[in-house]
């Protein structure tokens, strides 16, 4: 029976997994396995990517977007992925930027960080003087249990991380349960550990009711880099998603149909017009 | 140009210090001067100082008279631990001369007693009440005075201290200065003369002696694992935590190394106080230097606060709040206080002004009133410093259609705006501090991710920009959210307004994700 013997190769991993010593990781792994098949049953169909935006906490994510200017776009995706992980046992959020980067990438900025769910007093901050420090501060912070996610926001591509310190990193958030994220720049990929690698490009925004001119909420495009989670998610490997960040979370969108947006929200008008005129306008919407 | 000190040989050939040089040199032609380097005999002066904490918590520097040269100790209550205070000067004067120091000291009931008995009639140790008898055979130089007051006394025929105590004291006020009745007051104890010590005054703290100098920083650090656990018994048996805690290390060369670590909330876990000096010493690096060795080491704890020792409620949420602080001040203690820091709304309107950092371990209370408006649209990323921008626009007072940022063109597709703020009228200051334009020719490869290399840091804008002037032609700022056509969603701003004597500029503030 083939259902069987897959079983029985899952559980054969899991335990060659427990003897490597990293039982949580292979837990992490065959957690979403599970969940995702749950969601297409049928073993020959590939995984829904947008079950992937919903990681279970203990990996390590790679974030990749093309240029530098794109950074806003990537670490609000960032945001979007850690806000999921946030409990009550876990409410804090760790952002770590090397000394002297905040003028090229810009800091997160504590007004614009409620639209992420993410409480800007949970928000640290760290600014480190150099790489060796910041891989150290990562590490300290994916081992302790309070702590939701680690967001490392790297402008260049330091010589330090390489391919044995992200192994590192993921066993470490494995073994603790915290999610790590490094969000990178440009179009080289370096040999990575990391279990999931996603490539964000900012896309055109959809509608806002009433102005059609306004810049809407944060839409993303995503592909989908690396999957190593299972079959499933490997074959989801490539796929590319257009999603719209809403209050509720991640929204697809569908391409054909771009200029709808997937939730109905009013926004301010943009143009200044007299205080209850425009109150009025929105509630009409 | 005179002489400040002579060594043994200049003084067989009846040289003194205070001598013309010119004068010493027609006596010794062969003299060898130096210059004397006041600032760095008054830092040695200063360690020394801070050595001397070994034998009293309370040292000072006495300045009065010479910024360097008189060491204060308060001894109240310690002379007994070295067995009598006779015994005490012998051994603070003998280990000082074991080192080649010439010194003299004594012990009296006031510091200008002790003075003046060190200087004139070293070694003695005058009992409490006898005072006034001990310093009358003195000169009355010893009174700490100037030297024309001094000269006008000695004019007079008042040669030592004892020929004051019967004198008028309004005729010897003014003749010779106030300064000579405070001093004489001082000396006899019938005014407090205060002292300040050098290092804080810890209530409570634990040391070690060695036999055997160490110079490890292993040994070091698990020497202060067991103080720690020392302190942490007395802290509890007290019921108090502290925030702060010092790690004095005394080497055998009068040095003192102060390692201070501090926690954000107080605490007295030996387990986690060690650690924190574990991390507090990697961040040393070449700082630590054993020298000849460390012969004693002391952990003090200051910020001291009530800590509870029973069990939380039963309903208790453990929330890992405790965790999280414990993070956090491992972090510090190695990265440094201003490492690690979140975002503290400030009750402004002015966008760098609205949110600043603040550092995890020393929190505040937050402003209720100070919480953005929901309403507004606000960045995700912020730029520390607005870059300027090339702006063109379709209408004058309209959002832009092309930007050039960074040397790249955006072609504007959608914008909302202008939202208009203001500057705070009730403020003055600088003008919002604005980046130049980058030299992009000049950028070499990125020295950060060597650690070893010792280039200069790269300097870390300020998060709160310097305050804006109240200037209305200028310092209005008309907001727009823009989107360019590869969907990037800028947040850039115009100062001035057109038709103005200056024309408007345009900046880049901030990115939307």
């Amino acid at each position: 029976m083939p259902g069987l013997a897959r079983h029985d190769l899952d559980a054969l991993r899991l335990k060659i997994a427990a003897l490597e010593k990293r039982p949580l990781l292979a837990e992490g792994a065959a957690m979403l396995a599970q969940r995702l098949g749950q969601a297409a049953n049928d073993k020959g169909e590939t995984a829904d990517p947008l079950e992937l935006l919903a990681a279970p906490n203990g990996l390590l994510h790679e974030v990749f977007a093309d240029e530098q200017r794109q950074s806003a776009a990537a670490l609000g995706f960032t945001f979007g992925l850690a806000r999921q992980l946030l409990t009550t046992q876990r409410q804090a959020v760790l952002y770590l930027q090397l000394m002297g980067e905040s003028q090229e990438l810009g800091l997160p900025y504590g007004a614009g960080l409620t639209q992420f769910g993410i409480d800007p007093a949970r928000l640290v901050i760290g600014r480190i003087d150099n790489m060796t420090e910041l891989l150290w501060a990562m590490e300290e912070a994916i081992a302790c249990r309070a702590v939701a996610g680690v967001i490392a926001d790297l402008a260049s591509h330091p010589k330090a991380l390489d391919f044995t310190v992200s192994r590192r990193l993921s066993l470490r958030a494995a073994a603790a349960g915290t999610s790590a994220f490094l969000v990178r720049y440009g179009r080289g990929r370096e040999a990575s550990a990391a279990k999931l690698r996603w490539r964000i490009s900012p896309a055109m925004s959809g509608e806002v009711p009433f102005d059609p001119r306004a810049p809407g909420i944060p839409r993303f495009q995503v592909e989908i880099e690396k999957g190593r989670l299972g079959d499933k998610t490997q074959r989801a490997e490539g796929k590319t998603m257009l999603v719209d960040w809403t209050e509720n979370g991640f929204v697809s969108v569908e391409p054909r149909r771009r200029t709808a947006t997937a939730v109905q929200r009013t926004a301010p008008p943009s143009r200044p017009v007299a205080a209850p005129l425009g109150h009025r306008l929105s509630q009409a919407g | 140009m005179r002489l400040a000190a002579v060594d043994a040989v200049a003084a067989k050939a009846n040289l003194i210090s205070g001598q013309n040089l010119s004068d010493a040199r027609a006596l010794v032609p062969e003299l060898e001067v130096r210059e004397i380097d006041r600032v760095y005999l008054e830092q040695v002066f200063a360690d020394f100082a801070d050595w001397h904490s070994n034998a009293s918590p309370i040292v000072a520097v006495h300045t009065a008279t010479a910024p360097y040269g008189d060491l204060i100790l308060d001894i109240t209550g310690v002379s007994h631990l070295f067995g009598g205070e006779q015994r005490m000067l012998e051994l603070l004067v003998s280990r000082l001369r074991g080192l080649g120091f010439t010194v003299s000291g004594a012990i009296a009931d006031t510091v200008g007693a002790a003075w003046a008995l060190a200087h004139f009639a070293t070694g003695s140790i005058v009992p409490s009440g006898e005072t006034e008898a001990a310093l009358a055979p003195l000169p009355i130089v010893g009174l700490r005075l100037e030297e024309a007051q001094v000269a006008g006394l000695n004019q007079m025929g008042l040669k030592s201290i004892g020929q004051l105590y019967g004198r008028d004291r309004r005729a010897l006020q003014a003749r010779f200065g106030e300064t000579l009745i405070l001093r004489l007051d001082q000396a006899l104890g019938r005014i407090e003369e205060r002292i300040t010590p050098r290092l804080p005054i810890a209530e409570y703290y634990a040391e070690r002696r060695f036999a055997e100098p160490i110079g490890y920083m292993d040994d070091v650090l698990m020497t202060a694992r067991d103080l720690a656990i020392q302190l942490g018994l007395r802290l509890q048996a007290e019921g108090v935590g502290a925030q702060t805690f010092h790690l004095l290390l005394y080497r055998v060369d009068h040095k003192v190394m102060n390692l201070t670590i501090n926690a954000g909330r107080a605490t007295r876990d030996p387990n986690h106080i060690a650690q924190l000096f574990v991390h507090r010493s990697e961040r040393l690096e070449g700082e630590y230097d054993a020298g000849f060795g460390i012969d004693m080491i002391r952990l003090a704890a200051s910020s001291l606060a009530q800590v509870q020792s029973t069990q939380l409620g039963a309903f208790e949420v453990a929330d890992g709040a405790q965790d999280l602080d414990r993070l956090y001040d491992r972090m510090t203690s190695r990265l440094g206080p201003l490492a690690l820091t979140r975002s503290k709304f400030v009750n402004t309107h002015i966008p760098e002004r609205a949110a600043k950092l603040e550092p995890v371990i020393a929190q505040t209370e937050d402003d209720p009133e100070a919480l953005p408006d929901p309403e507004l649209r606000r960045p995700l990323r912020l730029l520390p410093s607005p870059e300027p921008i090339n702006v063109m626009a379709e209408v004058p007072h309209g959002p832009p259609m092309r930007i050039i940022w960074r040397r790249i063109a955006y072609r504007i597709l959608k914008a909302s705006g202008p939202e208009r703020i203001e500057a705070e009228w009730w403020r003055s200051g600088k003008n919002l501090e604005v980046l130049e334009r980058p030299e992009r020719g000049s950028k070499k490869r990125d020295p950060r991710d060597d650690p070893k290399t010792d280039k200069p840091k790269p300097k870390e804008p300020e998060h709160v920009s310097t305050l804006a002037a109240f200037d209305p032609l200028t310092t209005v700022r008309d907001y727009y959210i823009i989107e360019d056509d590869g969907g990037r969603r800028f947040w850039i701003f115009r100062i001035g307004l057109y038709g103005a004597a200056e024309a408007p500029r345009w900046f880049l503030h901030g990115f939307f994700a």
